[in-house]
């Protein structure tokens, strides 16, 4: 019998990380995963919540995951974008705070009842289909592509929130992406913070976190960086044009979703990869 | 007179986020990791340090609590494990309650219209958020726009928003904006009486 996830795509993916989404979903349905998508979700309340209304800010998720207990009687929700994973284990943490717990459930509306799992989605593939399971569905390895595994912010940070095996350099998205045949790079800038909440008004700081980012990764002798959060994803792709305008010699550098990795490798088409939807072209390193 | 590491506004930021910045012993940790710092005028140190003796203009009028990203690397470094990103997320809500946000804060604006778009749609509309930022900010319209137009025509961004259960989101904004209102007005009326300093149980 095959698992099942809730799924919480969150706005991003059905927005400016829809290959995030389809390429998500692709690989689930290929590993032997089913997804539920949590009927009528809501948005996590990201940054803009907890620095306005830290109340509304865990009540958000919680409300989410009430419906994936009660509702759809389900013990763990995929959550893809990190921003929102974020989010999903800040309230997860703070529900432990009775006061906390007795304030969201008034606001949800509905009793909160703790076990539900959380999953980004390094853990998808790390955790819930295993590395050995996931070998065993490759049928395009990559041939030693030497690709820079991004973490970023967000899927480590705080540890004591997030749970993370290493807030400073963790290696999960390295293991995977070595079980489909890349050849993962050692770097510095594996969770630096590429700036992407500042993208829409503080352009020349982005520009300069993105710059120092790509630039290590090149260093270090990565040929694309895998990510896992949309927000990043834009960003570091996006980013670039910018780049080019001060620096002609500037080389791009795919910036390609984890997602879109194991998907290349396991046979999802490349429709449901969409990596038409990049700035900068991705096919030649997944070709 | 020497400065005093207790004062009301590290006793209002504690009632609001539940850290003691008094616990700060300055190892400065927090600067040294932070992507931004040096971006701003004063480093997350320094803004712990206004905290701690109550210097709340130099904390409201930083540029750098409106160039937090919030990537929790002080946070996760801190040596006394105070959650310094919840520290700066608490002075921009003081900032707002007390309607002292800095002139030059377009961060400010942003969060601002990015957190009515959710109440509102159930979802972020992220086109509304773009075309209400240029309204205000024409100046930026270059910055955004063509990137926006581009990502537009590879159908990453939606023209409508996608709607979420809306009736559920209003219920939860309005009781959560309830409840936070009647919390923060009693504990700024804590703060301001000479009795509520910073102490008590750390």
């Amino acid at each position: 019998m095959s698992r099942t996830l809730a799924y919480y795509p969150g706005c991003s993916l059905h927005g400016t990380a829809k290959e995030l989404d389809s390429s998500f979903v692709g690989t689930a349905a290929k590993l032997g995963l089913t997804l539920a998508e949590i009927p009528g979700w809501e948005c996590c309340g990201n940054t803009a919540a907890h620095a306005t209304n830290r109340l509304l800010a865990t009540a958000l998720p919680a409300n989410e995951l009430v419906k994936v207990k009660t509702d759809m009687q389900l013990d763990a929700v995929a959550v893809p974008c990190a921003a929102c994973f974020s989010r999903f284990m800040a309230t997860i943490h703070e529900m432990d705070e009775p006061q906390t717990r007795a304030d969201v459930e008034q606001v949800v509306g509905r009793p909160y009842e703790a076990g539900v799992a959380v999953r980004n989605l390094v853990d998808v593939y790390y955790d819930e289909v295993g590395l050995d399971a996931l070998k065993a569905k490759v049928v395009r390895p990559f041939n030693g592509l030497k690709v820079a595994a991004y973490y970023g912010c967000l899927l480590t940070r705080p540890p004591k929130v997030t749970l993370a095996e290493d807030p400073e350099y963790p290696t999960h998205m390295d293991a995977v992406l070595k079980a489909i045949g890349c050849e993962p790079v050692a770097w510095s800038s594996k969770t630096d913070c590429c700036g992407a909440s500042l993208a829409l008004c503080e352009q020349a700081v982005v520009v300069k976190l993105v710059r120092s980012i790509l630039q290590n990764a090149r260093d270090c002798g990565a040929e694309a960086i895998a990510c896992a959060c949309p927000l990043c994803q834009v960003n570091l792709d996006s980013r670039q044009a910018d780049i080019r305008k001060t620096d002609p010699a500037w080389r791009d550098v795919p910036i390609v979703y984890l997602s879109q990795f194991v998907g290349r490798a396991i046979g999802v088409s490349d429709s449901e990869l969409g990596l038409k939807k990049h700035m900068v072209p991705v096919e030649a390193a997944l070709a | 007179m020497a400065a005093t590491v207790s004062s009301a506004l590290a006793a209002r930021v504690r009632a609001g986020s539940g850290e003691n910045a008094c616990k700060c012993y300055q190892c400065k940790k927090c600067s040294v990791g932070c992507p931004v710092a040096g971006f701003a005028d004063l480093h997350p140190a320094q803004i712990m340090r206004c905290v701690q003796i109550g210097d709340l203009d130099a904390a409201l009028q930083s540029k750098f609590i409106w160039l937090c990203t919030g990537c929790e690397t002080c946070t996760t470094r801190c040596p006394q494990g105070i959650d310094i990103a919840a520290v700066m997320d608490e002075l921009r809500m003081i900032a707002r309650e007390d309607g002292r946000v800095r002139a030059e804060a377009p961060f400010a604006a942003i969060l601002e219209l990015n957190y009515r778009s959710f109440r509102r749609w159930g979802r972020l509309y992220e086109v509304e958020l773009l075309a209400l930022d240029k309204l205000k900010r024409p100046k930026t319209f270059m910055d955004d726009v063509p990137m926006g137009l581009k990502m537009f025509m590879k159908g990453k961004i939606n023209p409508l928003p996608t709607i979420g259960d809306r009736g559920q989101m209003k219920r939860m904004a309005a009781a959560a904006d309830r409840i936070v209102a009647e919390k923060r007005a009693q504990a700024k009326a804590d703060a301001a009486t000479p009795a509520g300093g910073a102490g008590g149980a750390p």
